[in-house]
């Protein structure tokens, strides 16, 4: 072929390229009898992008599907919520109702039906906050960190039962301030419940790295095994040794869907015994 | 040695029990043609996997249904290793696209002759 013929080729092996990074799939290259090296590439481009189209349709399919699951599931919980506080209520009234000895058989019974509720409520809520970290578009603004920690902290009278320390003031972020809360509401809430010292102690601290903010969350706790450590943030698992009544394997689930969905990262370093630190990072202010 | 040939393949099954598929010039795959070499390649190594040594070289297409045939269970329950030949261009590209996107069930290597696949076979 000649060199005309050669970079008409070329040309056309660059505008299909171009068509491709735009997901589009409708062109395919010709391929001459010649089997040399250009036609090669042809089909090679003509086959990647076969596959690509392949893979573009099946993960819509599985968009839409997830988005259907997804509002289930957000619906299911809202729609429980009310008929479980009515026997939470129920529950209460009984209690006044028959006024039961106390340690008695019928006590023991409505303790137990009491903490069951209270069980159910809590994950129906861990269902709803998960599924809610899904949804779109939010409201963004910047953040100031330091007065999001102190909100939660006090409010969930966090001071009580862990020394919580913040190393220099912590930088504002950009981001939506209710998911904010539930970050740090669900790291922090995290480290109290599976601490193992007679004093819970948790660090906070945040530095720049690489355009971006870094943010730490360290624990006193009793560390995390290596082959738990991308576990503990899929939903519904929870690390065996580490069970507790009130855990439901969502909370850390929840927060990184919600740092997924907005394009930020969580990960932790840990090692048994020597408590655990969580990174997750953070657009930096407007 | 038996042989046997449709359209677009010959096939080739010697006394040393292996299994050779050489294509006709300017062969496009599809999968029928995919399903029709794993039934005649069954018959002849009489359902027991065997060596296989398969020259891409004259291929000039081969379909994504067609691969993916030859990626699966069916078709690797005909032969216990193969060496593809690829020393076209556009062989090597089917070759390399069928090692590294399909990825098949049994041992599959690409070698640009004859003689290489062979000896590997024969190990």
């Amino acid at each position: 072929m000649s060199d005309l013929d050669n970079d008409k080729r070329l040309n056309e092996i660059l505008e299909m390229i171009g068509r491709v990074a735009a997901l589009d799939f409708s062109r395919m290259l010709p391929v001459s009898k010649n089997n040399d090296m250009i036609d090669a590439i042809a089909l090679g481009l003509n086959m990647l992008s076969e596959e690509l189209n392949s893979n573009v349709v099946e993960k819509s399919k599985l968009d839409s599907v997830n988005a259907k699951l997804e509002k289930f599931a957000y619906t299911t919980a809202h729609d429980l919520r009310s008929p479980l506080n009515s026997i939470s209520g129920l529950v209460t009234l009984l209690e006044l109702t028959v006024n039961p000895e106390k340690n008695s058989e019928v006590d023991l019974y409505i303790s137990k039906l009491k903490a069951t509720t209270e069980q159910m409520k809590s994950l129906v809520q861990g269902i709803l906050e998960y599924s809610k970290a899904n949804v779109g578009s939010v409201l963004m603004e910047d953040i100031d960190l330091n007065s999001v920690l102190k909100s939660v902290i006090d409010t969930d009278q966090l001071a009580e039962r862990a020394l919580i320390k913040i190393i220099d003031p912590l930088p504002c972020v950009y981001f939506n301030k209710s998911a904010m809360d539930q970050i740090i509401r669900n790291l922090l809430s995290n480290a109290v419940k599976y601490s193992d010292k007679k004093v819970c102690e948790i660090v906070v601290h945040g530095k720049e790295v690489e355009g971006r903010y870094q943010i730490a969350v360290t624990d006193n706790g009793p560390g995390i095994a290596p082959e738990h450590q991308e576990k503990i943030f899929e939903l519904f698992n929870k690390v065996e040794s580490e069970v507790k009544a009130d855990s439901h394997g969502i909370g850390l689930a929840t927060v990184r869907s919600i740092l997924n969905a907005f394009g930020e990262r969580i990960w932790v370093k840990s090692s048994v015994g020597e408590g655990a630190t969580f990174y997750f990072t953070m657009k930096k202010r407007r | 040695m038996e042989q046997r040939e449709n359209d677009k393949i010959k096939f080739t099954y010697t006394d040393e029990g292996i299994l050779y598929t050489d294509c006709f010039a300017n062969t496009v795959m599809t999968l029928e043609d995919g399903k029709e070499s794993t039934r005649i390649s069954a018959e002849m190594v009489n359902y027991i996997p065997r060596p296989l040594l398969c020259d891409l070289t004259n291929v000039v297409s081969m379909t994504q249904d067609c691969r993916k045939h030859f990626a699966s269970a069916e078709h690797a329950a005909t032969f216990s290793k193969c060496a593809l030949i690829v020393t076209s261009p556009i062989s090597r590209v089917i070759g390399n696209f069928f090692l590294g996107l399909n990825k098949p069930l049994k041992p599959t290597r690409l070698f640009t002759s004859r003689e290489e696949g062979l000896k590997w076979l024969r190990e």
